[in-house]
């Protein structure tokens, strides 16, 4: 069966859709062939699905009608017929006319019969009518003969007729004939495949016999396949090959059978897995089975051709790359055997067929977008496959000065072993010319030292020393020797063969044999050989143009290399492996770098350093930041570059030498300083981070400014100078202001590591602050740093570090009291007196260190300016609550400070105050003069004292200014009290027959001190006289000492005048009482001895002071010319807010003798009241007639309404035109009236139920 | 042999990794490591896809590199652990095996009060037990 494989192919390859049958019966079909091949393909066709037994709808199915008499279908022996079975004809259509019905049952009916007899095809009829529309004879003839065919052929399990009109509407005609060829084929295809599987599983329990043969079951296995692949049963047939692939994959493997692998073929480098018409299958068909090289590849083209067919892009790139990987792996085992580099060479091939194919067949946005990103994600892996197999070739024959040695080529190539022929190539004779031009460019090649002259040693490309592979491997060198070639040359050892080559002439010193020198084959060979001799090799092994092309020059090279590795980036950004797209970024990027395009290349690496700084993976960050620095150094972005500087400062500082770091920073001190045209911005919070000092923030007062230490730490490597450095303060309860900024002395210099800058605090608002910004200048760089240590440097590896410390630095204080001033003494002082005023000042937690007070006195007040002011420490005193609240005692201080009383001299109004006053709380006691015109008056029950409690007040005003910049002000207004010592009143106690009179003064203390009455006078008014001798008291009283508060009262006898010499104009118009005393006092308690009388030396000489004031005597009513009289109020008394008649009944008892009434028939009145009790109605003042008759009388009433309960004094009547001695009045002194609340009033008031 | 393995902190940073190379090539391993997080986040990220369920920790082989394997740990903290071995032949139950340990290893690293989560792990002890454990599992 193995014979027919040949065939099989051929026949394969001719017939590629499902096979109709036309048996033309009438010769129709010149006549309607047009017409059905219109009609193709089938639109619609319902199959089924063989494992399953599913039915599969299959769009646009193709059927070839081809006439049975055909060649095609006539030539076929039985023999061929089964072998190759899915050719033959899957439906039989029978194409028959006829008008006449006896024609039909004669002669049609019978060939008919006789063609269906044969059961094994599929057949129906299809019956052709040519009558035209028009001509209702010959339809109607038609249709009859169609009836009787009906019922001839069709039967009720299946219609096996229809009947097309050629010139009618056949809309009908076309879905009826799909169907019925749909159902042929169906039944077809059901029968054919069961006859295949029982075939083949026939074979398959074969399977371990040894006359198995593995062609015979691929030609079965691959007809079924194919039968379902012409019926568009793709996914059955893509099992199948599935199938064919496992069982292929378990012979082949099959231990004992010894097999060709294949791959010597010229041109099998190029990788012809998508291809499966590459390479006939007779040529690799090797005893019973195939070769494993092609056979593999052509079912694997065989699969993705389905895949394709199947619209599955996707798995055609994952089962690509699963693959390539296990046939790279197959190849690896066969290397041996292989010719050079055949499996680094196929799989780029492969790979990029792979790309190409699925790429070209690939529609974005069809699929949905997981599979999307995987197909995108397995494109990547395919490209940077073709790249790490791509730059393996590159670097054996010598370009691998053209390889970055970046991390990813380093971890690509360093771990995949070189290839390994029985025989390493060795050196054609002619190529000397090439050896010494590849030395060469050995030679040339110096690796690039990296910016800032930082030394790194290359990350290896090699697995291992090509030199000593190269050799080892060689046929004509023993291997015993090899190890010793590099004895003495650590170079090759430890790194890269290239490095090492320029100064590896072939010498060896065990080279004991010096015939070894000259003979080329035998000596080791150099690298340049090494290289020289692969390329030879390759340029054998590979077929492609486009790879030996790109293999050709450096050039070629590293567009080819550029090209992969774009394609691998891309694709990589479009799944889900972004960080494989952006490292292969970088890899571009070096490419761009090395050719000046620093502009492209500052932008990949950029975007791989935002990588690696994203996740922190510094050690990678460092291989590539510099690369970075050094473009933007190129292309004069000073920004970027300082930055870029600052940010490897800020690395960790195992990964640069101090050398290193430290021209980083001269870097950007320099650059700095240079000539920059804009001022540059720059963020270092990385670099040079600040913190608070530890403990409790630092705590102000409202308006006080203050100094605020903070904690600098600095990551240059170096002491580096700041032109400025500036922070601000965010208060916690108000973020949408931005912080104030604290500047800092000029420059600063910042050592590495801690530092402490003080900065000068302004008056802050009340509030918390922390820290925000620290922000800076050196030269042009304006740097700024958001980043707060936690008491330690920076620590780049802590992903939280721009997080806000919550621990506020400064607390202001909400505006309180700091400090107060008190009047010490609330106890009135003596007036026109020279008194101390007390002032408490006491600081509420604040130092009034330095503190100004400003005094200035009220009208009425004087500053004694002769004395100076007394200052001392004051003590509150507990005990004795209630009386004196502040009491100096500086003996029972407990403390006894250095200083705690000084005298204080006070000029311009100001005092300064002095150290030991700072904290503590004091008083001073100001020297001052209350002074007052006025003359004390004495009261008596006539003329009662009308106390006017602001008459003896006087003010100091206060103005203390401190804190440290005196900027906090506190005002005050003291008021003192100053008062006469005593408040006299007198009365005339007794009337003594004589006419002598006894009159009581009552002196009643006003101060809170003793004071002693040394002596007393009168000084009488007009019309008295004394009634003894001087009129003074007994003096055996005196001295008479007045406790505070009490009262004293002096008695002296007085009389009337009779004489009334009213010539003299020395009389007083009211008498005046004098009073000799002193005063013992304390001027803590109130009122003292005066300041002036303190200082005058001796007891004996001091100073008595003399009180006056003043009395009014009232001679009595001698000569009553009216009577007022206060008639009686209702009985029912007096109420607030009732409205009352007041009665005053005026009565002339004689007629006025004065002159000075003019209207002697008239009477002025007028009533008094306190309106604080009445209200009064009606006229105050006014003249009512009173004849001058003697008797005559008059009612004067008004109105008033009592405002306030109580006894009350009421309105009083007076007549101001008369003369009091010419009044009587009764009652004839003041009286009180009872007044009554006022009654409840229920308007207001809601009734409780 | 295993040549290098890798603790990776929840957001990727690098928590601590060592190389087991005698040649000064640590950084290519970094980079390994480093991309092998893109399959890690691939997984996490469609884990219906991977078809393991997440209730395991063990990720499996991340790369069906030709040369080395990069196997994966993810923790239930999100810490990740990866294990780059040049061994081809690897026994699924052995890297599971050893991932257990490593996992072990680091908890009682991480429970040191003074290790700041979060942090580079720094300490020795945690290097050494580290080093043991990889010297006994030589996967073939």
């Amino acid at each position: 069966m193995a014979n027919y494989l040949a065939q099989f192919q051929t026949v394969k390859n001719s017939c590629d859709r499902v096979v109709a049958a036309v048996e033309d019966v009438s010769d129709l079909w010149p006549t309607v062939k047009g017409l059905f091949e219109e009609h193709q393909p089938l639109k619609r066709a319902l199959l089924t699905n063989n494992r399953t037994r599913n039915p599969v709808l299959v769009h646009n199915l193709p059927v070839e009608f081809i006439l049975t008499t055909d060649a095609r279908l006539r030539s076929r022996s039985p023999q061929e017929q089964f072998l190759f079975w899915f050719r033959e004809p899957y439906a039989t259509l029978l194409l028959v006319t006829c008008e006449d019905l006896d024609e039909f049952k004669n002669i049609l009916k019978p060939r008919l019969k006789l063609i269906v007899q044969n059961d094994e095809r599929e057949w129906f009829i299809v019956f052709v009518s040519k009558a035209h529309p028009s001509n209702d004879q010959a339809t109607k003839s038609f249709k009859k003969v169609y009836a009787k065919l009906e019922v001839d052929f069709s039967s009720k399990k299946r219609e096996r007729c229809c009947k097309l009109d050629i010139h009618g509407p056949n809309a009908n005609f076309w879905e009826d004939l799909e169907l019925k060829i749909t159902e042929c084929i169906r039944n077809t295809l059901d029968r054919r495949v069961l006859f295949y599987e029982d075939e083949i599983r026939k074979l398959t329990e074969q399977r371990f016999m040894p006359i198995w043969n593995f062609c015979n079951f691929f030609i079965l296995k691959e007809s079924l396949a194919f039968i379902f692949e012409m019926a568009h049963l793709h996914e059955d047939a893509l099992r199948e090959y599935d199938e064919l692939e496992l069982c292929y994959l378990e012979t082949v493997n099959m231990p004992g059978k010894q097999r060709e692998f294949g791959g010597f073929d010229s041109e099998d480098d190029k990788a012809t897995l998508l291809k499966p018409g590459s390479k006939p299958l007779t040529q690799i068909v090797q005893d019973d089975s195939f070769r494993e090289f092609d056979f593999r590849q052509y079912l694997f083209a065989c699969q993705s051709r389905l895949l394709f067919k199947l619209n599955r892009p996707s798995e055609v790139s994952s089962r690509g790359y699963s693959f390539v990987i296990s046939f790279a792996k197959a190849l690896t085992l066969h290397e041996s055997v292989l010719p050079f580099c055949l499996r680094e060479v196929w799989v780029i091939n492969a790979c990029l067929a792979l790309l190409d194919a699925t790429s070209s067949h690939n529609h974005d946005g069809v699929v949905a977008p997981d599979i999307e990103k995987e197909f995108y994600r397995l494109q990547g892996d395919l490209y940077s496959l073709a790249r790490v197999k791509f730059m393996r070739l590159g670097y054996l024959i010598g370009y691998g000065t053209d390889i970055e040695k970046s991390p990813l080529n380093s971890a690509c190539l360093s771990m995949l072993p070189w290839p390994k022929p029985a025989v390493w190539p060795s050196l054609p004779p002619d190529a000397s010319s090439e050896v010494l031009e590849k030395e060469k460019t050995i030679l040339q090649a110096t690796s690039r030292t990296k910016h800032f002259g930082i030394q790194r040693k290359p990350l290896p490309l090699e697995p291992s020393v090509l030199l000593r592979v190269a050799n080892r491997r060689r046929a004509s060198l023993s291997t015993g020797n090899i190890p010793e070639i590099f004895d003495g040359r650590p170079g090759f050892t430890e790194g890269s063969g290239l490095e090492a080559s320029p100064r590896a002439p072939p010498m060896s010193r065990t080279n004991s044999s010096p015939g070894n020198f000259e003979s080329p084959l035998d000596r080791p060979m150099r690298l340049a050989e090494i290289f020289v001799a692969a390329e030879h090799a390759l340029r054998l092994t590979i077929s492609d143009h486009d790879l030996l092309k790109a293999l050709s020059s450096t050039q070629d090279f590293e567009h080819k290399y550029l090209n992969l590795t774009k394609g691998a980036a891309e694709n990589y950004h479009r799944s889900w492996w972004k960080r494989h797209g952006v490292v292969l970024d970088g890899e571009i990027a070096a490419v761009c770098f090395k050719h000046g395009k620093y502009d492209l290349a500052a932008n990949s690496y950029e975007k791989v350093c935002a990588l690696y700084a994203g996740e922190r993976w510094q050690d990678l960050l460092a291989e590539v930041l510099p690369n970075l620095a050094e473009c933007q150094k190129n292309l004069n972005d000073h920004a970027g570059y300082m930055s870029s500087c600052v940010r490897l400062l800020s690395l960790d500082k195992g990964l640069f030498s101090p050398k290193e770091r430290q021209a980083f920073q001269i870097e950007v001190v320099n650059l700095a300083h240079s000539e920059m045209e804009n001022p540059v911005p720059l963020d270092v919070s990385s670099l040079i981070t600040f913190s608070g000092s530890t403990g409790p923030p630092l705590q102000l007062c409202d308006g006080d400014p203050g100094t605020l230490p903070v904690t600098v730490w600095s990551g240059f490597p170096d002491d580096i100078t700041l032109d400025s450095l500036s922070l601000t303060l965010v208060a916690t309860n108000n973020t949408d202001e931005g912080g104030q900024a604290l500047k800092s002395s000029a420059a600063t210099v910042l050592k590495p590591g801690r530092n402490t800058i003080t900065f000068a605090l302004p008056p802050q608002k009340p509030g918390s602050y922390v820290l925000g910004v620290v922000t800076g200048q050196i030269g042009r760089l304006r740097f700024r740093s958001h980043s707060f240590s936690k008491g330690r440097p920076a620590d780049t590896d802590d992903f939280m570090s721009y997080e806000k410390p919550t621990r506020p630095i400064l607390k202001v204080s909400k505006p309180r009291a700091l400090v107060d001033l008190a009047s010490a003494v609330s106890s009135a002082l003596l007036i026109n007196e020279a008194q101390w005023i007390g002032i408490i000042v006491h600081p509420i937690n604040y130092s009034l260190k330095g503190a100004i007070l400003h005094i200035d006195t009220g009208p009425g007040l004087k500053i004694e300016d002769s004395y100076g002011i007394e200052m001392e420490r004051y003590v509150e005193t507990d005990c004795d609550a209630g009386t004196s609240k502040a009491e100096v005692s500086v003996e029972d201080s407990p403390v006894s400070p250095k200083q705690d009383s000084e005298v204080l001299n006070l000029c311009d109004g100001k005092i300064v105050f002095s150290e030991w006053a700072s904290n503590v709380s004091s008083i001073m006691w100001v020297p001052v003069r209350a002074l007052s015109e006025k003359l004390a008056r004495g009261s008596s029950s006539v003329t009662p004292l009308k106390q006017d409690i602001l008459e003896g007040m006087r003010t100091v005003a206060l103005k203390l200014e401190f804190g440290v910049h005196h900027n906090q002000i506190f005002e005050r207004t003291v008021a003192a009290h100053f008062t006469d010592p005593f408040d006299v009143t007198t009365r005339v106690v007794n009337k003594c027959n004589d006419g002598t009179m006894v009159m009581q003064v009552m002196l009643h203390s006003l101060v809170k001190a003793n004071l002693i009455v040394l002596d007393a006078w009168l000084d009488l008014q007009e019309g008295f006289v004394h009634g003894k001798r001087d009129g003074r008291p007994t003096s055996t009283f005196f001295p008479l000492v007045v406790s505070p508060g009490s009262r004293a009262a002096v008695v002296f006898s007085i009389s009337l005048d009779k004489t009334m010499s009213s010539g003299k104009d020395l009389q007083l118009p009211e008498s005046i009482l004098n009073i000799k005393y002193e005063i013992n006092g304390d001027r803590t308690a109130g009122a003292h001895k005066p300041v002036d009388a303190d200082h005058s030396g001796s007891d004996s000489e001091r100073r008595a002071l003399v009180f006056k004031s003043a009395i009014v005597l009232q001679r009595p009513v001698l000569d009553p010319c009216l009577t007022v009289g206060f008639l009686p109020l209702p009985s029912d008394g007096l109420r607030v807010g009732k409205l009352i008649t007041m009665q005053w009944r005026v009565e002339r008892l004689k007629e006025l003798k004065g002159s000075e009434a003019v209207e002697h028939d008239e009477v002025l009145y007028e009533v008094n009241a306190n309106s604080e009790n009445w209200m009064i109605a009606g006229r105050k003042r006014g003249h009512v007639s009173l004849s001058e008759e003697k008797g005559s009388r008059v009612v004067i009433s008004i109105l008033c309404v009592p405002l306030v309960a109580g006894y009350v004094r009421p309105p009083q009547l007076s007549l101001p035109n008369v003369e009091e001695e010419n009044v009587r009045s009764n009652p004839p002194g003041p009286h009180l009236v009872c007044v009554l609340p006022p009654l409840l009033s229920s308007s207001y008031c809601v009734p409780v139920k | 042999m295993i040549v290098c393995v890798a603790v990776v902190g929840h957001q990727n940073n690098p928590l601590y990794i060592q190389s087991f190379t005698e040649a000064e090539d640590a950084l290519k391993l970094h980079h390994i490591v480093h991309c092998s997080l893109d399959v890690i986040d691939e997984r996490v990220n469609n884990p219906s896809k991977s078809g393991t369920t997440m209730n395991e920790a063990f990720l499996g082989l991340l790369y069906p590199a030709l040369n080395y394997k990069v196997y994966g740990y993810l923790t239930n903290t999100k810490v990740k652990f990866i294990m780059v071995t040049s061994d081809l032949d690897v026994r699924d139950t052995d890297v599971r095996s050893f991932f257990r340990k490593f996992h072990a290893a680091y908890v009682d690293a991480v429970s040191n009060p003074f290790h700041v989560p979060g942090k580079k792990i720094t300490s020795r002890t945690f290097s050494e037990s580290v080093t043991n454990i990889v010297s006994s599992y030589s996967f073939n």
